[in-house]
């Protein structure tokens, strides 16, 4: 397959359709919302774990529910179950891991009552014995739940099974993430990232393999290059503006992309024990307690890595755990002389004048 | 000068010595400070029997955000911090709090500069942000007891278990930051004076069941301020029960500091708008609305008998718990202490209290049959408050008790 | 050579031409902006004042809001690189300019060679932009014109601190209800847009030579307000709401000489 085929599936890979498919088939759906759900408890009990960032809707329902000032990736989520997107769906796990992901497990008990809320939480000390064992406490909760709500059974054995296909995308969407930034565009890189929340991890592993090898005969991309930074970047303008632009991206430290994918689990011992150990492992993200903001220090050195221009701060309007880094970030890139732009981005933005302004603006500094 | 009883003069009031405490805890911290010990920041509902037990000074960042926002200096300190690159999205208290962090004087509210944070996340997630910068700023250590948001009625054995071993961790790093020593024995008197303090504070809050409330609710803000950063002591819990005896004689003698006729009574819920608590209280006092109930009466209340105990009552504050037991909290205080009304401040400073409030302030409403009004303002940056806005809001609310009162 | 920046905002179009990159020969400005024929206008204009025709322009620059929708653009520059071109041509050695325009305020800092640094623009919000003033405008029944001089009136500078418009707008009702001179509320109006884009500029290492540009720059209370903000001498040239197009024409010779 030539590289623009391989594309086109994944570009392909439309959730509600996708959806609709899964449920002809039989299967039962769990949907996860941001930032870190175990997905490969879900999987491995035999259920197709969706993943749930929001849309770009207009937010009407919800607002019966949220203040204005929270996130619109969340409210943008209980809009969509509100409106019957998700409608088939066995259950939705939320773990609470900012204060607006609290809310949205709670006000999603009264919003979407028929698909039933599964809460999962994480420690935030996380790498003590003690973090460990609570973490293991919170997902056999959700097994529990899982089990309740689809009636599938957990084994320990599938999970270990599920681990390692979870092992292996994970180490193809490294490669990927460090690839994509050479040879494809910020539209298509996206694609590649996102449906990865929608399409069986397997076919989706099969799929960037065959598009890392395709690759390899390419001719790499020239100009300037940044990396990403912040909790989604898929918005359709801002990344057509990037391409227009001609700005690569050669790495990202987007929660929606490459921060799903930099740890593993263990393939040893209990899995589940194995699985507590990849969030202990976690870190360098906002929602992750990191009192020495080692995430500055990696969005730095992979700026350094890839000889990339600069760094694009993409801000989700109203994320306060993103809004504390910025600060540091900003201060740790204006030491190593590297250039930021933060742009604010949300849901609901219907204007972009502004940011594609600022992109150029940003954009002829770099060049 | 005749000096009024039981006036914040009366050096034998419960209010003058209430306010003395409070400004105990920052020249205390002060003097340590200056005599060489180490002080730490402290976050609201940190379990302050750890630094207590070890006569460790603390000092408390919302506390002074409050103040500082309260004399009027909150939108300087916002914008130096929005200056630095926050945005005017995030917690004034936390604008405020690493604005001062960087210019380490201000007048309205100065403290002590920290060797080390003492971070607890129950209240929200802001916090541990908040606390992780400035433990980067200042480069000090930040000590972080996670103690995370409850999705279930009851605290499992599992949460206990894992904020268990994280007191215990906290309390080898203050030993090893301080040198200071752990004494269970001195452990005992201070959860004991905790639990006392906590008592009479339920005690004299739940008072304002009586007709009429023998005081303004607004005092409460005033003496939280004791509960926040003295409940370990054995002053406070005398000056508290002192309150709580003044508060009984108010109610024999048909007295109230609330000095307007209480023609209405209502639940106030979230963080008082400190710029704007003048014209808040008297767009409320004019109209003869007493606010006889805020969940902070519950929210201080921390009765426990052993370590353990102390343990539960931490991952139960009024954030870290799921919307029915808040509601079902929220809902008890207003049967018994009586309430015509609920007025809720939709506090743009703090995501986690006010993102769930629309469902749950509905819920109240129908559980208790009350009129339910909500205003936008914020807890410490004036520009987030209409004072217009605030006006009609809590007429209309006064409209409508009234027209309740004539048809019952 | 003759080069051509058009600058099309969202409530004014401006051009001008520069010869050999050096000398502005003509200017024009009109009142209407983006989707209206004030664009079309001001082009032909400033064409008819040299009396050439678009064949004898070398190379024609858009930016501003419009740029994109502008069909005979050779060349398009963002309106951040422009102001800062056109800044550094009226004031050499200049370090940090504040634009205020209709939709957007917007802060540059300039580096000792002249290029654009850094820059920092407003949140979604309106407040410190050309719109808040039109509709503070509108609610107080005073042209945004005479701002400056009604402004320069006041006795006592009304406090609007809101940052949210719909929010600035019932204080200053409540300002006028509660008595206070309409002066009095304008000047307060001005301070508060000073403010607002006042602590953009504190976001950056702003240094001296500090300018302003845009419509707003005309306003001499907005002008003065921010000069007391930051505690800065604010630069003003008669020709602040042209430093777009004249960036414009002057990104366009620079991309002409290194062809």
């Amino acid at each position: 397959m030539e590289v623009r085929e391989i594309l086109d599936v994944f570009r392909a890979a439309d959730p509600a359709a996708l959806k609709e498919k899964y449920l002809a088939e039989g299967r039962k759906i769990v949907l996860t919302a941001p930032v870190y759900t175990p997905e490969e408890i879900i999987h491995s009990m035999g259920l197709v774990p969706m993943g749930v960032w929001g849309a770009d809707v207009l937010l009407k329902r919800s607002k019966r529910y949220f203040p204005a000032f929270i996130c619109s990736v969340v409210q943008s989520i209980v809009e969509l179950g509100m409106r019957g997107t998700y409608d088939g769906a066995s259950a939705i796990v939320i773990p609470s891991l900012c204060d607006s992901l609290k809310v949205v497990g709670q006000n999603w008990k009264y919003a979407v009552p028929g698909i039933p809320f599964i809460p999962m939480t994480y420690p935030q000390n996380r790498a003590s014995e003690a973090g460990r064992a609570f973490t293991k406490a919170g997902y056999l909760r959700v097994i529990r739940d899982l089990e309740a709500a689809t009636g599938a059974k957990f084994s320990a054995q599938a999970l270990a099974d599920s681990i390692k296909i979870y092992n292996e995308h994970n180490a193809l969407m490294r490669r990927f993430g460090r690839e994509a930034g050479k040879y494809l565009s910020a539209a298509d890189r996206s694609a590649v990232f996102k449906s990865a929340f929608f399409m069986p991890k397997e076919e989706h592993a099969a799929l960037v393999k065959k598009l890392l090898a395709a690759l390899e005969g390419e001719k790499p991309l020239s100009g300037p290059s940044v990396v990403t930074t912040g909790i989604l970047a898929d918005s359709p303008a801002i990344l057509a503006k990037l391409d227009e632009l001609g700005l690569r991206i050669a790495a990202d430290d987007v929660a929606a992309e490459s921060r799903q994918y930099r740890t593993d689990a263990p393939e040893t011992g209990d899995p589940l024990d194995a699985l507590a150990a990849k969030f202990a492992g976690m870190g360098c993200c906002s929602v992750l307690l990191d009192p020495e903001k080692r995430r500055a220090d990696l969005i730095v050195d992979s700026v350094r890595e890839t000889g990339a221009s600069g760094v694009l701060a993409l801000q989700t309007e109203f994320c306060d755990p993103e809004e504390f880094d910025y600060v540091i970030i900003k201060k740790a890139c204006a030491a190593a002389g590297i250039p930021l732009l933060a742009v604010e981005v949300d849901r609901q933005m219907a204007n972009f004048g502004q940011a594609e302004t600022m992109l150029e603006a940003f954009s002829e500094r770099l060049g | 000068m005749e000096v009024r009883k039981g006036s914040s003069q009366d050096p034998n009031s419960a209010k003058y010595k209430l306010n003395q405490i409070a400004a105990k805890a920052y020249s205390d911290a002060q003097a340590a400070k200056e005599r060489g010990e180490k002080v730490g920041w402290c976050a609201s509902n940190f379990p302050v029997e750890l630094p207590e037990t070890l006569g460790i000074p603390v000092c408390y960042p919302e506390n002074q955000a409050a103040g500082i926002a309260a004399r009027g200096q909150g939108e300087k300190l916002c914008s130096i911090a929005e200056d630095e690159g926050y945005s005017n999205d995030i917690c004034a208290y936390a604008r405020i709090s690493l604005a001062y962090a960087k210019i380490k004087d201000e007048p309205a509210q100065n403290m002590p500069m920290p060797d080390f944070m003492l971070c607890c996340n129950n209240i929200c997630s802001c916090m541990t942000k908040w606390y992780e910068n400035l433990s980067k700023e200042l480069d000090i250590p930040l000590i972080m007891i996670d103690i995370p948001f409850n999705p279930d009625n009851e605290v499992s054995r599992d949460e206990i278990e894992y904020v268990k071993a994280q007191f215990l961790e906290a309390v080898r790093q203050l030993e090893e930051i301080t040198g200071k020593k752990w004494s269970d024995e001195r452990f005992r008197e201070v959860m004991a004076n905790s639990c006392r303090t906590s008592r009479a504070w339920l005690e004299a809050t739940a008072l304002a069941a009586a007709r009429p409330s023998p005081f303004n609710g607004f005092d409460l803000l005033n003496h939280m301020a004791v509960m926040v950063t003295a409940r370990g002591k054995p002053e406070a819990a005398e000056a508290m029960e002192l309150l709580a005896r003044e508060y009984r004689e108010n109610i024999e003698n048909g007295t109230s500091t609330f000095r307007a006729e209480e023609k209405y009574r209502i639940m106030f819920e979230g963080i008082a708008c400190w710029p704007w608590l003048r014209v808040t209280s008297t767009g409320l006092k004019s109209r003869g609305i007493n606010m006889v109930s805020t969940i902070y009466a519950d929210a201080f209340g921390f009765i426990y008998d052993d370590f353990d105990g102390m343990i539960e009552a931490y991952c139960k504050v009024p954030n870290a718990i799921n919307l029915e037991t808040a509601r079902d909290k929220r809902v008890r205080l207003c049967n018994n202490i009586g309430v015509d009304g609920l007025l809720v401040h939709t506090n743009r400073s703090c995501k986690l209290w006010s993102g769930f409030m629309p469902e749950m302030s509905r819920q109240i409403g129908e559980a208790c049959g009350i009129p339910v009004v909500s205003f936008d303002g914020d807890q410490a940056d004036p520009r987030n408050f209409s004072e217009a806005q605030y006006d009609t809001r809590v007429q209309g609310l006064t409209e409508i008790m009234a027209s309740r009162k004539a048809g019952e | 050579m003759l080069t051509l920046g058009i600058d099309i905002g969202s409530t004014t179009a401006k051009c001008a031409v520069l010869e050999d990159g050096r000398d502005f020969r003509a200017v024009s400005l009109r009142d209407s902006g983006v989707g209206t024929d004030g664009p079309q206008a001001a082009f032909e204009g400033v064409l008819a004042e040299l009396g050439v025709s678009r064949r004898d322009i070398d190379c024609v620059c858009a930016t501003g809001y419009g740029r994109a929708a502008w069909q005979d653009a050779d060349l398009r520059a963002s309106e951040l690189t422009c102001h800062c071109l056109g800044g550094v041509y009226v004031f050499p050695g200049l370090r940090t300019l504040i634009d205020i325009g209709g939709q957007d305020a917007k802060v540059i800092s300039i580096d000792a060679g002249g290029s654009m640094a850094e820059f920092v623009m407003n949140d979604k919000c309106a407040a410190g932009t050309g719109r808040f003033l039109d509709v503070m405008a509108a609610l107080l029944r005073c042209p945004v014109d005479s701002f400056a001089e009604a402004a320069a009136r006041s006795k006592s500078p009304a406090s609007i601190s809101n940052t949210c418009t719909v929010f600035a707008e019932s204080e200053v009702i409540s300002q006028l209800a509660a008595g206070a001179a309409v002066e009095d509320v304008i000047a307060g109006v001005c301070r508060s847009v000073a403010t607002r884009v006042g602590s953009l500029a504190r976001r950056l290492d702003m240094r001296e030579p500090v300018c302003m540009s845009g419509g707003v720059a005309r306003n001499a209370a907005v002008r003065e307000a921010l000069s007391e903000y930051l505690q800065v001498p604010v630069l003003f040239d008669e020709r602040a709401q042209l430093f777009g197009a004249m960036g414009a024409a002057i990104y366009a010779a620079k991309r002409k000489s290194k062809e």
